[in-house]
């Protein structure tokens, strides 16, 4: 059962002088349902763009994007995204916030109300519902962006390194409530981040692209048919290898996949 | 913004700097007094405080100052509340509607390029020297910059809450209401304190150039008369207008902003 489907995406930037920039380059990636995939790769290898493609924010070059077999062209209902420093709008206090997709569908306030608390109450945001997102700390912002696009429900949420922001502790916290929610809403996952210890740890499967233009240099699959622990040494292993397979960089491009 | 300088203010101590600030001003209005009173300065280039108050107290009681000052107060708020719709409401409408405004700015840079002092007697030629020239006169000085604050405002908000608007399928109305409107209002609010102060020069400009009324006329007439204890007293008076003016769009803006703009 494939949900997204991204089919020899290319996107190369024009700039003002009409010079282009390659910024991804022959992508093909198949993400099942309910599937936690992680983007990884070196800064400026085109991690947001193929992100914010498959979002339908951004037109591709070539190749085509496919949510259920049906073509993305624009943004879409069935697409959530969560942005990295959360974006949350300053003059809307937090329930506001995250009442704002169904504000936008014209849905009424009243049917809101039950959304949004169970949304508050997942999220623990309890008691913070009427204030501003300038009096929440980093995480708690992270987490009220989460539920923002969770409460819509949409069957794909795509993250451009949601928690690149906050510390390490605050960091590590989000990241087990993300795979609660995984576990508990089943929604399929498409994760960009910097950070590889992150991206074994949340994910089934883990792609690296390599530096611009970006392309697949490899994928890495892990196997979660038990609770893994942080510090499970399996995943060391994986995110040794990936941070080895990185520094090797393009000319090592076997692209075979890795059975853990 | 004012509700950081509201706070800043509240901590300040009373310190040795203050001390001597207040002693120059007492000094000041000292040596006014003295030199003025003993005629060693003329009367006609400077006023002795107590002279100015005793002035100013006179024509307040005896009924010649209240309908100078409405005058004023209402040219003032008359153009600028003009000024202030017409600029925050075509910012918008620009923003919705991106060739309107390509067709329309070459327009509005032109008017605005021209010292509107200049234009003047145009006015009063078309408006008379009553009411209206002076609004459109005030309402000309403000528009622009409310205008273009409005419209800077907008176009820089942030590109994530507009990422934002469009996942969730915002229509453009919805853009410009729920995201741009809020975006752009700490700049409209600069634009508004900006356009405050000088709506307050055009009137008396207008006033003193050519008037029957208002605090400008009152200014030129005291001066014809060689009254300077009067032309000191509508000065300050002017001058205190003009604070208030800022300092109530910044109340406005602080009840507004102040809860998402700070902790
Ligand atoms: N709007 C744009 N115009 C021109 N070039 C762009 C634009 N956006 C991104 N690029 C270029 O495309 C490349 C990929 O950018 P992208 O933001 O997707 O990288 P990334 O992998 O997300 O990087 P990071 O890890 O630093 O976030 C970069 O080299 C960047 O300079
Ligand atoms: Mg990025």
């Amino acid at each position: 059962m494939p949900t997204i489907r991204i089919q020899n995406v290319s996107k190369s930037y024009i700039n003002s002088e009409g010079e282009p920039t390659n910024a991804l380059s022959d992508i093909n990636l198949t993400i099942n349902e309910g599937e936690f995939v992680s983007i990884v790769g070196p800064s400026g290898c085109g991690k947001s763009t193929l992100l914010e493609i498959v979002a339908g924010l951004m037109p591709r070059t070539s190749g085509d994007v496919y949510l259920d077999d049906k073509l993305v062209e624009g943004t879409s209902k069935d697409i959530g995204v969560v942005f990295q420093d959360a974006s949350l709008y300053p003059w809307r206090t937090i329930k506001r916030n995250i009442g704002l997709g169904m504000d936008i569908a014209k849905i009424p306030r009243k049917e809101q109300e039950e959304k949004i608390a169970r949304y508050i109450d997942l999220m623990n945001l309890n008691g913070f519902e009427n204030k501003f997102p300038a009096q929440l700390s980093g995480g708690m912002r992270q987490r009220a962006g989460i539920a923002r696009t969770l409460v819509m429900n949409p069957k794909v949420v795509l993250m451009d390194e949601p928690f690149s922001a906050v510390d390490h502790l605050t960091r590590c916290s989000l990241q087990d409530e993300l795979l609660r929610i995984h576990k508990e809403e089943k929604k399929t996952l498409l994760f960009v981040t910097h950070d590889i210890n992150e991206a074994v740890y949340l994910s089934d499967r883990v792609i690296l692209l390599t530096p611009r233009p970006g392309t697949i240099q490899k994928e890495y699959k892990i196997k979660r048919d038990y609770e893994m622990k942080r510090d499970d040494v399996t995943l060391i292993e994986l995110a040794g290898k990936i941070m080895a397979d990185i520094t090797r960089g393009r000319d090592y491009n076997e692209n075979v996949e890795y059975m853990i | 913004m004012a509700g950081k300088v509201k706070t800043a203010k509240k901590r300040k101590k009373f310190t040795l700097i203050n001390l001597l600030q207040w002693l120059t001003l007492a000094a000041l209005l000292i040596f006014m007094q003295v030199e003025v009173k003993s005629g060693r300065i003329s009367k006609v280039f400077l006023a002795a405080p107590t002279d100015i108050i005793e002035k100013g107290y006179k024509m307040t009681v005896d009924g010649t100052l209240l309908p100078h000052l409405w005058a004023t107060v209402k040219e003032v708020l008359a153009g600028f509340g003009l000024s202030a719709a017409v600029g925050i409401g075509l910012g918008f409408i620009w923003v919705l509607f991106p060739k309107l405004e390509e067709y329309m700015n070459v327009f509005c840079s032109a008017i605005m390029a021209v010292p509107k002092t200049a234009i003047l007697p145009l006015l009063i030629l078309w408006f008379g020297i009553g009411f209206k020239s002076k609004i459109v006169l005030i309402f000309l000085f403000g528009v622009f910059t409310i205008l273009y604050n409005t419209l800077t405002g907008a176009k820089q908000t942030r590109i994530e809450y507009l990422k934002v608007a469009r996942v969730f399928e915002a229509n453009r109305f919805q853009t410009v209401f729920k995201v741009m409107v809020p975006a752009a209002l700490p700049s409209i609010f600069n634009g508004l304190k900006l356009s405050a102060a000088t709506a307050l020069t055009g009137v008396i400009f207008a006033e003193m150039q050519s008037a029957r009324e208002g605090l400008g006329y009152l200014l030129t007439e005291a001066q014809n008369n060689l009254n300077t204890p009067r032309v000191f007293f509508v000065i300050i008076l002017v001058t205190v207008i003009s604070v208030l003016f800022v300092k109530l769009i910044s109340t406005l803006e602080y009840s507004v902003c102040h809860k998402w703009t700070r902790v």
